[in-house]
């Protein structure tokens, strides 16, 4: 820019000041906030707020149910990183590589779970395993499985499982689309090659896509982890607030019911602080699995 | 051989498009079915076309307005986020220098940080600055929760601009202020609609941040409205208006869906890879 030095200071202010001010206060201060209210005991009045130290961590330490939460949680990213990754991976491939006409018909209708809202799509599951009125149970009857039908999300057992499968199905078509992308970008004349070779189809996917297709998958794969460990909550709680007990509670709806139903916001933003911990040691241990050089042909 | 593997490969395709598909054919005709037949006939086709569950929905469960609330949380929210990350985006992308560098690395890294981190804080906050309860206050934090996404986004897009352009509009006497507005922003068009799309989408689907800082009936934007609906039903045994109430959340993403598809497909993609 060839502005006088003093107006281009001006012009650099007004483009970036009030947006960063604005930032640090509805985003770096509630995150800093987050950190200094975990040492308090605070039941959201000014004169109720005393300082604990790490009590409240000592708390979360000794809570069953923290333990609990931990546990659901890892099963939701790893049953989720599995599911979805498998099926956005094979859909992927047979979309762009096996000439199917009616390709853009699956693309479109598979990823229009991702653009729905996680209230929508948890009560429409909430009702899909209704063991009155849902589509599951009576599905089941109708083929003489009778006794396998039974209140999925009132089970304790069945209650993680059944909460992951719309979580795959919200999940698969960003990830799908994501991997399409990458294999769009692999020159044609690797497979046409490899055809000359009489490589199999198996062969040039395990030789061919994935390992140039690597960085899509890692990015998907590290996505994956750090929206179900921050985000999955918000299934649960519509689904079933964490029950039947606490037996399909993760740290996200903990939170909520600790902080905003319970009025313990020092033992809520523990465990915020609990959160943002485990998911940046997940997200690093994940990265240093995945690590692989990028391949070039 | 070919024939078969041809067959093999729709099986699950077809399978996986039935199930994405059938539960939502599900919620549509359980709008329009009485109590009796969504009991004891769930695959069944409504015997009637009444429009008697929308109305309910709409007018005594609050749906009707809530689904205002949230047009104007998703209209607010959309225009605030372009309006504080474009001027952001290009100052970044044409001054480099070590404190773009740093501030550009903020944004990001902020995008790492669980935002369930920050809710309690900005709950008081909010509380102090009496903006609960408030939708301009709600579409402001919505539009600073995605400033770092669209910042980010449009950086790739300015970056693309011949610098040229802006140089000749300067030997034409053109402010700076003159260059963002009029030359760089209308031709970051696509990038705009691209990341505005992707915005307003997660604006109207945005459930928690809702349910924290909204508080009485009349504010509640739809994923709160659902929620409470979702609890009076089973006191009614209203199912029939939940599902009604489940299509007017969901009707106007499908036809913004089908409207802006390609933009979607586009956004996503290249606005996950890099």
């Amino acid at each position: 820019m060839t502005f006088s030095s003093k107006s281009k200071y001006l012009f650099l202010a007004f483009c970036l000041l009030p947006t960063f001010l604005l930032f640090l206060i509805f985003t770096v201060y509630p995150m800093l906030g987050g950190l200094y209210y975990s040492f308090f005991d605070w039941s959201g009045t000014s004169a109720n707020k005393t300082f604990v130290g790490l009590d409240n961590y000592i708390r979360l330490w000794n809570d069953s149910i923290i333990v609990k939460a931990i546990i659901n949680d890892f099963f939701f990213v790893f049953v989720k990183v599995i599911g979805i990754m498998t099926l956005a991976l094979f859909f992927a491939v047979a979309l762009t590589q096996l000439k199917i006409k009616e390709a853009p018909f699956y693309r479109i209708v598979f990823f229009f779970p991702n653009i729905m809202s996680v209230v929508v799509i948890g009560i429409l599951w909430q009702f899909i395993y209704d063991p009155n009125m849902g589509i599951v149970n009576s599905l089941l009857n109708q083929v003489g499985l009778t006794e396998w039908a039974r209140p999925w999300l009132g089970d304790k057992t069945w209650v993680l499982p059944s909460i992951a499968i719309p979580a795959i199905w919200a999940g698969i078509g960003l990830f799908m689309l994501l991997i399409m992308g990458g294999i769009s970008n692999v020159p044609k004349s690797l497979y046409e090659a490899a055809d000359i070779d009489g490589a199999s189809e198996w062969q040039q996917f395990w030789h061919i896509t994935v390992p140039l297709v690597w960085p899509q998958i890692k990015t998907s794969i590290l996505y994956i982890i750090i929206t179900s460990l921050n985000g999955s909550f918000v299934l649960v709680q519509v689904m079933t607030g964490g029950g039947p007990g606490s037996a399909s509670e993760v740290m996200g709806s903990y939170l909520y019911q600790r902080a905003f139903e319970d009025f313990q916001f020092g033992y809520g933003a523990a465990i915020g602080v609990l959160i943002l911990v485990v998911s940046l040691i997940t997200v690093l241990v994940s990265q240093f699995i995945l690590k692989k050089e990028k391949v070039e042909y | 051989m070919k024939v078969v593997s041809q067959i093999l490969v729709r099986i699950p395709l077809i399978l996986w498009a039935f199930i994405v598909i059938f539960p939502l054919i599900w919620m549509f005709m359980g709008a329009f079915k009485s109590n009796a037949e969504i009991f004891t006939s769930p695959w069944s086709m409504p015997t009637e076309f009444s429009f008697t569950n929308f109305e309910r929905a709409w007018n005594d469960y609050n749906i009707g307005r809530a689904f205002l609330n949230s047009f104007f949380v998703t209209v607010l929210g959309s225009f605030l986020t372009l309006l504080l990350s474009i001027p952001t985006a290009y100052a970044l992308e044409r001054v480099r220098s070590k404190f773009g560098e740093v501030l550009i690395n903020v944004y990001l890294a902020s995008m790492m940080i669980p935002s369930v981190l920050g809710w309690i804080p900005l709950f008081f906050l909010l509380m102090k600055f009496n903006l609960l309860d408030n939708l301009w206050a709600l579409s402001l934090v919505y539009a600073i929760s995605h400033v770092p996404f669209t910042i980010f986004i449009l950086v790739g897009f300015i970056g693309n601009i011949p610098k040229e352009l802006e140089e000749a509009a300067v030997v034409d006497g053109m402010s700076p202020y003159g260059i963002l507005f009029k030359i760089v922003t209308p031709l970051i068009k696509s990038g705009i609609i691209t990341v505005t799309i992707l915005n307003a989408i997660s604006y109207w689907n945005e459930f928690f941040m809702a349910l924290i800082l909204l508080q009485t009936e009349s504010k509640n934007t739809l994923g709160v409205a659902m929620n409470l609906l979702k609890i009076d039903a089973q006191y009614d045994s209203a199912w029939g208006v939940l599902f009604a109430g489940l299509c007017i959340a969901v009707i106007p993403v499908i036809v913004f869906y089908s409207i802006f598809q390609r933009h979607i497909v586009k956004g996503m993609t290249e606005g996950a890879i890099k």
